[in-house]
């Protein structure tokens, strides 16, 4: 194959003999082969270089090298990212063969940064990875539980408790108030869209936890600067396993898993129910009573079941490509019946080498095939509503024998629901089906060229795809008690595709000058994004009216981005970014933005004048960059559009039925948020590394915040537009500290603790805008953003209490003194965002044993408790001619009906502070068990406890309006894992 | 090789390069259209002219809800007349509602704030409808030339002077924009708003089409004589000045149009006037009396506000859904007892408390099965206060609409209708305007008397006629019908003491509030973006 290339690399090394300085040729050259030490299988790339000269050479995929003009007294340098550096002194051999040893200090691990990897000590960023073995343990079905608590500043919070459910992940807080303000994703080079096809229940659910190497997360501006927008609220870095070895290795893990509701909301029980309503109803009331004493909340949930399966297998094939694939299986019920998360992955990762080591190919693939069935959550809310003193079935029912309140209607014939009453929890289970298939692959082909007559420089080509493909459908049964005239079931489908595509090229340099070195990036990327849904409705179709229905739109982004890392004898360490972005979604006048940053480090304890044994690290670290947001901001804002009406709003002329064509709202001058970050931190490491961790705190201010606020409608085409109108600030400080007070041969022992303050604040909004929908009454809402306050700030009335500290229904401070009580009587009060989280893990390990502990606290995070304020009123007992159950809060306020200002009472904002012991994982080695075979086995507990004074179900509340609340079972696990 | 290494650096250039473009995105979705599109042609041009009248009668381009005009408010709630009613009704001695929506409760009891939804959704449908009018008659004026869009234009032309009337009608100071800008406008006085919507209804009177020539839910010239005439009526509160002999003027071009009040009692219950809120009120004879109404269709056209909200609001309690075409109530509105004594004089039955039961008067539609007159809560006791039988989905012939899942309503709802006209002409003759006559004008009310009893049992003689009559008169003929807060300022009794009702002011036997509450507040949000609006008296 090689005749042409070798002419090639002949005319190369052709050049490199003219460039090189004559008097070279009278030295000697070296050869020899660089292998790791644990394994002995050669290390392709290691770098070898003269100590104090820019004389060096790399080895090839073989690990063999050659270094010429080497003089007796020079040392030569092997080194490798990972590994600890061996020094040689070259005394005349001809042949030196290294051994290096795998890194065994923290700081000398290499940490994936944005477009290359740079070690520990050499980073200039606040940048924490976590890697598996340090991964949560236990039933982990999606990439965020695995760090859960695990670092300062990130807070990782599931949408509730149904399998395979989203997390919520946020990074210093939140950074914006419209857009999304959620890190950016990154899977082996590919960023990810953030959004949620539907039938999805998680966008990361496409990846199985099983087959993650590292999770990286990159804190502040200047080490996400290199992603540029989309990376304003932070970067999360998310490297598969690769192969690695020369023989064939495998791997399976299993684990089956019980899941068990642990806490109901507080409602009225049967008894109850039927001692109030026989006290406050009239006869007609009390003659509704049933009874039975059923406990719906107890029929809707169940234990649960799931289990999962792993298989992996690395090795190398034909000596020349390290491969690794993996096939997952995960299948979970929810403790919501009927509730069910299916997933099969596969991943193959191929990395094959060609032309010595300069030419690397990286190919990643990764499909995932998802069965979900969605338990009817509607149950959630109408097992707490329904009458507790109904039984389930009764047998003169006109809809499969559910209990409910039916009325007879002439017109059709027919027993219908009252269009007022809940629906029988049961019926609402039984009678919906609800399912997704979700297919999702994302794949990726690297290449790397390290240029034959210029090997300083790389050359990367990065091309990848993200698909996914859902198709749903709901089918709701003629036998669901329903109140329309016509019922006779309803059938709906959908099928949504999302198609995300990249192609990124950049160069690298790397250059080592002996006491400093270079490494610089600069590069260009290109990412669009593309969905196309389809949707099917029965019932407009029975009425003749259009019944399908497309919405597609699409957006790119093009960015052109620099960086350089200069390193002075690891002493002074230099980080500068630019970039610059184009984003399709802003006009082209305010499309492109450019985004610089900066960071200096100085390793403190590299400097002569410091020579202690205790200090193994001390490094200061400052760091300032400016990244640009639009993610989250919907297309073609910037446009005049016209919307065309469905045939269901459509408008009468004469006999005829006329499509409208409406203007839509437009904003011409959308431009970039920008987030500017100030970090400055300390990283340190003492007693031998014994003692690890950082120090950071951080100011960003957000500018130009687009906001989803007013506009005069008499200017635009609606009264509200994204706009870039305010100004806001998070400031925070975080502390980590990871020990290890004990580590010897058959005991070790670490602990991690983390702490971070955080403060989020509007600085500068001129319009105030309503958040936080709520249920009770039509279209109220408890939250605000206001200058001056926390985003999504609880915007209520204040309280009066009686002497006996009984708040008094329809007493509420007169705010502004004018006598009466309205809307100009809110005041804000209290957030949903903590001002403190913390995070405290450890790890035993005695002889074959292993426990990990993970637990959480969260203070100062406030919910409102929409379960009490619009379940606790007297007359919804009884009112609109049917029984509806209480929340047992009406027992302390003994309110008697519900207006606006009730349910935006203060009384119902309350403390959320937690404790939470996440996480309890008891492992057992058995090592060998059979030939090159190593088995492990454990048992683990999760949401073990939950220590809160907050009222209501959980306190750990996404948004904070506790509403329909899917809870978050205990979770109880046994797993193998065996390698062989 | 060499070929290989090249194209690894050549085709990552190349794409690059060709990447650029698509940057430039369009929309590529089936239901967005850009304005060559819409204005292409007179006949695509009319979809964009049927959003001026569909943004009245429903909230969003996606039926019963999605896809909103306006967001931040409940969609159904953000509908026009829903609107109208909740400002013009709610307030006065027509109508409570049970439910805690927001700012819901603070009508009746006339305790709104400058935030308050509904004063505000109302703020920002009507100047929405103005921009929708603005764009429409800027990009029509690009057309051909042609009578159809001559047409076209007037009718934009009418519905933003009917905007503006409404504006005028309830906030006063409100800025006059005419053309699309992102400029924040400048406020103009109420006087200047008045002389706008004059101006424009007098030069749209010579170019909308001819009386009765247009189709059904098209407005013709009539529509701007009655709303002139409507303007007039009021002149004396909205811009100080006497204008009832225009007033009469105007009624008597749009009396004497092709319209006429209806007659046909189609579903033979012994009044012709039920038939104007029936579910085929746009064939049954009904429509012959509309000048201007807001058209609804039970499946073509859906909204939760319009008469769906009139039909399915007003049921509640022990009163069966099935009487109206829908599949249920939603428990919310009833009446004062102050309107129900407005028909004292035809009292023919009453209950064992000596509370009146059934009327001679065919316009008494109240419902009073276990419905106490007297109320003593409001809030989520539908059973406090006469329920409302007015609107139905129940066509002439007694068959419900054609939503078989019995949730929207097809009933299509008046705002100008020629009985309102009579009245007008009555009471601008009463406030001495000249061009009419007090015998012309009793015949108007008896005309309407007899048609409410089905004889001419209820005629009144030319001196019973009274400016406090024609209120009472006014109330019995038009209540829930978005016209009583306007009538109250007008005769001065919306504030004051003069007049109480249950719970005005928030208290139960009724009381004064301040002046300043006729007229609405501009929103707070409007006033915090906008520096050169200053905020009404009070608020």
């Amino acid at each position: 194959m090689n005749e042409k290339f070798m002419r090639e690399l002949f005319k190369s090394l052709r050049l490199l003999f003219f460039i090189l300085p004559m008097s070279f040729f009278a030295q000697n050259a070296v050869t020899g082969v660089v292998t790791e030490a644990a394994t002995g299988m050669p290390i392709p790339g290691a770098n070898i270089i003269v100590k104090g000269t820019s004389n060096g050479s790399t080895t090839d995929f073989d690990g063999n090298y050659t270094i010429n003009n080497v003089k007796e007294g020079d040392v030569l340098l092997f080194s490798f990212l990972g590994f600890q550096e061996q020094q040689i002194a070259f005394t005349g051999q001809n042949q030196i063969n290294v051994a290096l040893e795998e890194s065994q200090t923290s700081l000398d691990a290499v940490v994936v940064i944005g477009y290359g990897t740079v070690t520990k000590k050499d980073a200039t960023g606040a940048v924490n990875q976590v890697s598996t073995e340090d991964f949560n343990k236990g039933q982990v079905n999606t990439a965020g539980q695995l760090i859960t608590g695990k670092i300062a500043g990130v807070t990782v919070t599931s949408g509730g408790g149904a399998p395979g459910e989203g997390q919520n992940i946020n990074i210093r807080g939140i950074g914006s108030i419209s857009l999304n303000s959620s890190p950016l994703y990154v899977v082996d080079g590919i960023p990810l869209d953030n959004s949620n096809v539907g039938g999805s229940r998680n966008p990361l659910d496409f990846i199985n936890p099983a087959d993650i190497e590292t999770m990286t997360v990159l804190k502040d501006a200047s080490s996400t600067a290199i992603y540029g927008s989309r990376a304003a609220n932070g970067v999360i870095l998310i490297t598969t396993k690769k192969g690695k070895g020369n023989e064939f290795k495998f791997n399976y893990s299993g684990s089956s898993t019980v899941y068990r509701p642990t806490n109901y909301v507080d409602v009225m029980n049967g008894d109850e129910f039927r001692t109030l309503v026989n006290n406050v109803g009239n006869a007609a009331a009390i003659s509704r009573l049933g009874n039975a004493s059923t406990d719906w909340q107890r029929l809707i949930y169940n234990e649960a079941m799931g289990s999962e399966h792993n298989i992996s297998s690395t090795g190398n094939i034909g000596g020349f490509m390290p491969v690794r694939a993996s096939v997952g299986y995960t299948d979970q019920d929810g403790v919501l019946r009927g509730d069910n998360f299916s997933r099969t992955t596969g991943s193959v990762s191929l990395r094959p080498s060609f032309m010595d080591g300069h030419l690397k190919m990286e190919i990643n693939g990764r499909g995932m095939y998802t069965e979900n069935t969605f338990a009817n959550r509607d149950a959630i809310g109408a097992s707490v509503d329904y009458d507790p003193t109904k039984s389930v079935y009764s047998a003169d029912s006109p809809f499969a024998n559910y209990n409910g309140w039916y009325t007879y209607n002439a017109e059709a014939d027919r027993f219908i629901q009252n269009s007022l009453s809940p629906t029988n929890p049961i019926a609402l289970i039984n009678e919906k089906d609800d399912s997704a298939e979700v297919r999702r692959f994302i794949g990726n082909a690297k290449v790397d060229y390290k240029l034959h007559f210029f090997p300083d420089l790389t050359a990367t080509v990065n091309i990848g795809l993200d698909k996914t493909n859902s198709h749903g459908r709901t089918i709701i049964s003629d036998q669901m008690p329903s109140s329309q005239l016509d019922w006779n079931g309803a059938y709906s489908n959908y099928i949504n595709s999302a198609t995300n595509k990249l192609f990124d090229a950049y160069l690298t340099y790397d250059k080592d000058f002996g006491k400093s070195s270079i490494n610089a990036v600069a590069g260009y990327s290109y990412q669009s994004f593309e969905y196309d849904n389809y949707s099917f409705d029965s019932e407009a179709q029975e009425e003749g009216n259009d019944a399908e229905f497309i919405d597609k739109w699409r957006s790119t982004l093009l960015s052109y981005f620099g960086r350089a890392n200069y390193n002075y004898d690891d002493r002074y360490l230099l980080t500068a970014t630019m970039r610059a972005d184009a984003s399709s979604k802003l006009n082209p006048d305010d499309r492109w933005g450019y985004f610089p940053s900066f960071a200096v480090a100085w390793n403190i304890n590299n400097e002569d004048f410091f020579n202690s044994e205790t200090i193994n690290q001390l490094k200061l670290r400052v760091g300032y960059g400016e990244i640009a947001n639009v993610n989250g901001l919907g297309d073609y804002l910037f446009l005049t559009k016209y919307t065309g009406s469905r045939s269901n709003a459509n408008y009468q002329f004469g006999n005829t039925y006329y499509q409208t064509y409406r203007p839509d709202a437009y904003n011409e001058d959308l431009r970039w948020e920008v987030g500017k970050t100030l970090n400055a931190g300390i990283d340190y490491a003492l007693f031998n590394n014994r003692v690890t961790g950082s120090l950071n705190a951080y100011l960003k201010k957000t500018e130009d915040l687009i906001s989803f606020v007013t506009v005069d409608p008499f200017t635009n085409f609606s009264n509200k537009i994204d706009k870039n109108i305010g100004d806001m600030e998070n400031k925070g400080i975080e502390f980590e500290l990871n020990v290890t007070p004990v580590q010897t041969e058959n005991f070790t022992w670490r602990i991690g603790y983390n702490i971070a303050y955080n403060d989020n604040e509007i600085t500068n909004l001129p319009d105030q805008v309503e958040q936080g929908g709520i249920s009770g009454g039509t279209g109220n809402t408890v939250q605000l953003h206001k200058e001056g306050y926390s985003p999504f700030s609880y915007y209520v009335y204040k309280q009066v209490y009686d002497a006996n500290g009984r708040p008094i229904e329809g007493a509420f401070v007169d705010r502004n003194g004018d006598n009466q009580i309205n809307d100009d009587d809110r005041y804000l009060y209290k957030d949903p965002f903590a001002d403190v989280t913390m995070g405290l893990n450890t790890n035993l390990n005695y002889k074959q044993w292993d426990l990990a502990i993970v637990s959480r606290a969260s203070l100062g995070n406030y919910v409102y408790n929409n379960m009490a304020s619009s379940r606790s009123y007297e007359v919804r007992a009884t009112e609109n001619s049917i029984l509806t159950n209480l929340h047992r809060s009406y027992y302390d306020t003994g309110f008697q009906s519900i207006t606006e200002a009730s349910l935006q009472s203060d009384y119902y904002v309350q403390d959320a502070s937690f404790f939470k012991l996440d996480n309890i994982t008891l492992g057992y080695t058995f090592g060998e068990i059979f030939k090159d075979s190593d088995l492990r086995v454990y048992g683990s507990a999760q949401n073990v406890l939950t220590i809160t004074d907050y009222d209501g179900l959980d306190p750990e509340i996404s948004g904070g309006i506790d509403n329909n609340f899917y809870p978050r079972p205990r979770i109880y696990t046994f797993g193998v894992n065996l390698n062989f | 090789m060499n070929y290989i290494k090249k194209l690894i650096l050549i085709v990552p250039t190349l794409l690059i390069v060709s990447c650029t473009d698509d940057l430039d995105q369009t929309p590529i979705d089936p239901d967005s259209f850009t304005e060559t599109n819409v204005f292409a042609t007179a006949e695509e041009a009319k979809g964009a002219l049927a959003k001026l009248y569909a943004s009245l009668a429903l909230t969003g381009q996606q039926g019963p809800a999605g896809q909103a005009d306006i967001t931040g408010i409940d969609e159904g709630t953000s509908q026009y007349s829903r609107l109208l009613f909740s400002l013009n009704e709610l307030t006065t001695d027509n109508a409570v509602v049970g439910w805690g929506d927001p700012g819901l409760p603070n009508l009746h009891a006339m305790n709104w704030g400058a935030g308050n939804d509904f004063t505000t959704g109302m703020y920002y449908r009507l100047a929405q409808e103005v921009s929708f009018a603005n764009s429409f008659i800027e990009n029509a004026a690009a057309l051909n030339d042609n009578a159809e869009v001559e047409a076209f234009i007037a009718e934009a032309r009418f519905l933003r002077a009917f905007a503006y009337f409404n504006l005028l009608d309830l906030y006063g100071n409100v800025p006059l924009v005419t053309v699309i800008s992102t400029e924040l406008p400048e406020q103009s006085s109420r006087a200047d708003i008045f002389n706008f919507v004059e101006s424009e209804l007098l030069e749209i009177s010579d170019v909308l089409k001819e009386s009765g020539a247009n189709e059904y839910g098209r407005v013709d010239r009539v529509a701007a004589w009655a709303l002139l005439s409507k303007l007039y009526l009021n002149a004396e509160v909205w811009a100080g000045e006497d204008h009832y002999t225009d007033a009469i003027t105007y009624a008597k071009l749009a009396i004497n149009s092709s319209y006429s009040i209806n007659t046909n009692d189609t579903n033979g219950n012994g009044s012709a006037y039920d038939e104007l809120f029936l579910a085929d009120n746009n064939s049954n004879g009904a429509q012959n009396e509309f000048i201007f109404a807001l058209n609804f269709d039970g499946n073509n056209s859906r909204t939760y506000g319009g008469t769906t909200f009139l039909v399915h609001a007003a049921i509640g309690g022990s009163m069966d859904a099935f009487n109206f075409g829908v599949n249920g109530g939603w428990s919310g509105l009833r009446t004062t007892k102050a309107l129900v004594n407005k028909f004292d004089y035809s009292v023919t039955n009453t209950d064992a408390d000596g509370n009146p039961t059934e009327w001679a008067d065919a316009r008494a539609m109240f419902y009073t099965d276990e419905q106490n007159l007297e109320i003593n809560t409001i809030s989520n006791t539908f059973t406090d206060g006469y329920a409302i039988t007015k609107f139905k989905n129940i066509d002439s012939q007694g068959a419900a609409g054609s939503d078989a899942g019995g949730d929207f309503v097809d009933t299509d709802l008046p705002l100008i209708r020629v009985a309102e006209i009579y009245l007008t002409y009555a009471e601008a003759v009463l406030r001495g305007g000249s061009g009419g006559d007090l015998s012309t004008a009793t015949g108007y009310v008896n005309e309407l008397r007899a048609r409410a009893f089905g004889s001419t049992a209820g005629n009144i003689a030319s001196g019973d006629l009274s400016l406090d009559f024609i209120l009472d008169e006014r109330a019995r003929e038009l209540y829930w019908e978005g016209q009583r807060r306007t009538d109250l300022v007008r005769y001065n009794d919306f504030t004051t003491g003069n007049y109480l009702w249950p719970f005005k002011g928030g208290s139960k036997s009724g009381t004064a509030v301040d002046d300043f509450r006729k007229l609405f507040p501009l929103p707070s949000n409007i006033i915090l973006i906008n520096p050169n609006l200053t905020q009404n008296t009070g608020y």
